[in-house]
């Protein structure tokens, strides 16, 4: 009797160590961060903790891999978590992180506001830290902040969708995760464009987040309340994607312009053959490997190498004029 | 304890009682139904239209086979909190087959055809349920940590299959033998989407196997009263470990059928669906504390919570409230439940001038002098 509580503990620890070695997502982090950690030091090598949203979307995943590449590539190792947007989650990996006396921290933040703590206190404890993909709302401590420009993302793909609907028609929104900033920068950069065109209605506005299944779902019961709609603005790919599927599934796909965000390769594919008018390719790869470069150099002289804290890296538009060449958020020459 | 003693061996009659009270617990979720309908249908002239009907039930369907799982494993007094990740993990496991599996250690690649897809997806659900059910019965494990453990681990494979990757290459090749897994699982028999066949199927064999065989007295008996039922020489453990591989059955089959329905195999497939199924399950009639539900009113419970769903949307009720009925209509349905609960009891008690058969929590009532 006495020593069944101390097995269920046992084993409630056990598992709870297998969740966190699991939930940390990337394969990479296993083989990464056992290695050295004590003995590395001389110029590059140590460990660089990647913290990230979520790598079972391709989007973060794009992230995880160019990130971990290129640092394994300066002679670092790394270990990668996954917060999926949860301040707490958040909080423990930069604990983590500090305890463990990582040289440098690349992170995709969980929220602008939420999130100026956990870098301030990484900063604090003397660890640089390097933002990827989303901003906080203050400067001063991070040492980088690289994001996408998703605000010109989004005004370039609405402008593109406006094109294809002829300025005119109802449409339908997927939404965001709403507690995501994001989610709201680029409706509203969405909108700021579409709502010049006053015979282009909004009928309905709802949220997918960010899901493939949920956008397919969503899509499907809106389709009931309005079967006459025209064009679907979609806040990224995946909800794109999910009610492309709806649309085929209802015999609709050739009548409703469908518009998303992010550039992955199935969306490169669905623009491809004419089910998706555009989605705007987030420079993900591009903003992850920056990361790596400048903590690097600030590793090894002090400097990022860059002059602006904040720097802004723009999207580029995905049509079917150069959806062949998008392949893992690269855009080839 | 003494009370469990008096109350053992008297199953004929708990079976009545059990069936009485399921009876009111239909009939109430069953009311919750019809209002949702009815309002519904008023609001939007859409709702009530074949094709919209169609297109909520199969969403309904999902989650129904998920919550008959569910049902079993609640029956029993336990939760399965890992059926969420279950289903992403049957679903990536047939986007992987799908695509082409290769062998290690050789060059070959093999293409399973269609049918061994299904099966080998079936069975990595079912081992799931498997890992589950030996945690809880073999090292006493607490259903709901042991299942809490297991939603991380299998998120985490469901993850690690494709490496984050999405797959929807699904429809497979003539020349290779493995298409029709879109065209079967997705199709349509008689004008009905195969999903809400497998729920009507499901449904009645699960019924058939709650009311008819062996097991399921052994279920309810084993829910209702652990220690009783064991004296009474019923095979606990293996019960135990059977609601737990078949709800992990369950869930893999859902996961191929979500899968085939998106036309992509994601690795984040399924997650939160335990919460919906668990609640499916609530508003049925189930008692959390095992013994008491049935098949038919979990799968009230399921056109419930689907329906709600799907009308919010179809009427343009905005995102946060839709969460917030979602939840209110939850908590309603079972507070209802526990207070008319309270009543029966109460009733029973004075009916039988005996204490009635205590539940495994032992909430002795307190009219009960």
């Amino acid at each position: 009797m006495i020593r069944r509580p101390a097995l269920v503990a046992a084993a409630a620890a056990a598992l709870m160590l297998t969740a966190a070695g699991c939930g940390g997502g990337s394969s990479e982090s296993a083989s990464g961060s056992s290695s050295s950690s004590g003995g590395g030091g001389g110029g590059g090598g140590g460990t660089i903790a990647v913290i990230t949203v979520d790598p079972s979307n391709p989007y973060w995943k794009a992230e995880v891999d160019t990130t971990v590449a290129e640092a394994k590539k300066l002679g670092y190792d790394t270990t990668v978590n996954a917060h999926e947007n949860d301040q707490t989650k958040q909080n423990q990996f930069i604990d983590s992180a500090i305890s463990g006396k990582v040289k440098a921290i690349i992170l995709d933040p969980a929220g602008a506001k939420e999130s100026i703590g956990a870098v301030q206190k990484a900063t604090d404890a003397g660890i640089p830290v390097f933002l990827v993909n989303a901003e906080i709302d203050k400067q001063g401590i991070a040492k980088s902040q690289i994001v996408s420009n998703n605000s010109q993302g989004a005004t370039l793909g609405a402008q593109e969708w406006v094109k294809a609907m002829g300025g005119k028609g109802t449409y339908v929104e997927l939404f965001g995760n709403p507690t995501d900033n994001n989610a709201k920068v680029r409706s509203d950069a969405y909108h700021a464009v579409i709502d010049q065109y006053p015979d282009l209605k909004l009928v309905q506005k709802e949220t997918a987040n960010w899901d493939r299944q949920q956008g397919k779902q969503k899509m499907e019961t809106l389709l009931q309340a309005h079967p006459d709609i025209t064009g679907v603005i979609a806040g990224n790919d995946e909800m794109a994607l999910g009610a492309i599927q709806a649309l085929k599934d209802a015999g609709k796909i050739g009548q409703v312009k469908v518009l998303g965000f992010d550039g992955n390769d199935d969306a490169a594919a669905a623009v491809q053959n004419g089910e998706m008018v555009a989605t705007s390719l987030q420079p993900i790869v591009q903003g992850s490997t920056l990361a790596v470069q400048q903590a690097d150099s600030y590793l090894r002289t002090g400097k990022t190498g860059v002059a602006e804290e904040k720097q802004a890296i723009n999207c580029v538009l995905i049509t079917k004029d150069n959806a062949s060449k998008l392949k893992g958020f690269v855009l080839a020459q | 304890m003494s009370t469990e003693i008096v109350a053992g061996p008297s199953i004929g009659s708990r079976r009545l009682r059990i069936n009485k009270s399921a009876v009111i617990a239909e009939g109430r979720a069953l009311l919750a139904l019809a209002i949702i309908i009815v309002v519904f249908s008023l609001l939007s002239s859409r709702f009530l239209d074949s094709t919209n009907l169609i297109i909520m039930t199969r969403h309904v369907a999902f989650n129904a086979v998920l919550a008959l799982g569910m049902l079993l494993v609640i029956l029993n007094g336990g939760i399965d909190l890992s059926v969420g990740s279950t289903v992403g993990l049957s679903g990536m496991m047939a986007g992987y087959l799908l695509k082409g599996w290769p062998i290690p250690g050789t060059d070959t690649v093999a293409f399973p055809s269609v049918w061994v897809v299904i099966v080998l997806s079936c069975l990595v659900g079912t081992l799931v349920g498997v890992v589950n059910g030996l945690l809880i019965a073999k090292l006493n494990v607490a259903p709901f940590i042991a299942t809490l453990g297991m939603l991380y681990a299998v998120r985490g494979f469901a993850e690690l299959i494709g490496n984050g990757e999405t797959f929807t290459a699904l429809s497979g090749q003539e020349s290779l033998g493995n298409t029709g897994f879109i065209g079967v699982l997705h199709g349509k028999i008689l004008g009905v989407p195969f999903p809400i066949w497998v729920m009507i199927v499901m449904a009645i064999i699960f019924s058939v196997f709650l009311g008819r065989a062996p097991f399921g007295r052994w279920l309810y008996a084993s829910g209702s009263n652990e220690r009783a039922a064991e004296l009474s020489g019923v095979p606990i453990k293996r019960v135990q470990v059977t609601v737990y591989v078949l709800s992990g059955l369950c869930a893999g089959i859902v996961g191929l059928l979500l899968t085939a329905d998106l036309s992509a195999a994601v690795p984040s497939g399924g997650s939160g669906y335990e919460l919906n199924a668990i609640a499916a399950v609530v508003i049925g009639g189930a008692a959390l504390s095992g013994g008491r539900g049935t098949v038919r009113g979990t799968l009230i419970g399921a056109f419930v919570i689907g329906f709600l769903v799907d009308g919010l949307v179809l009427v343009g009720v905005s995102v946060f409230w839709q969460e917030v009925i979602k939840g209110v209509v939850i908590i309603v349905a079972v507070a209802l439940d526990q207070l008319q609960q309270r009543l029966q009891k109460g009733r029973t008690v004075k009916d039988a001038g005996a204490p009635a058969a205590p539940s495994r929590e032992e909430r002795v009532p307190a009219a009960a002098s």
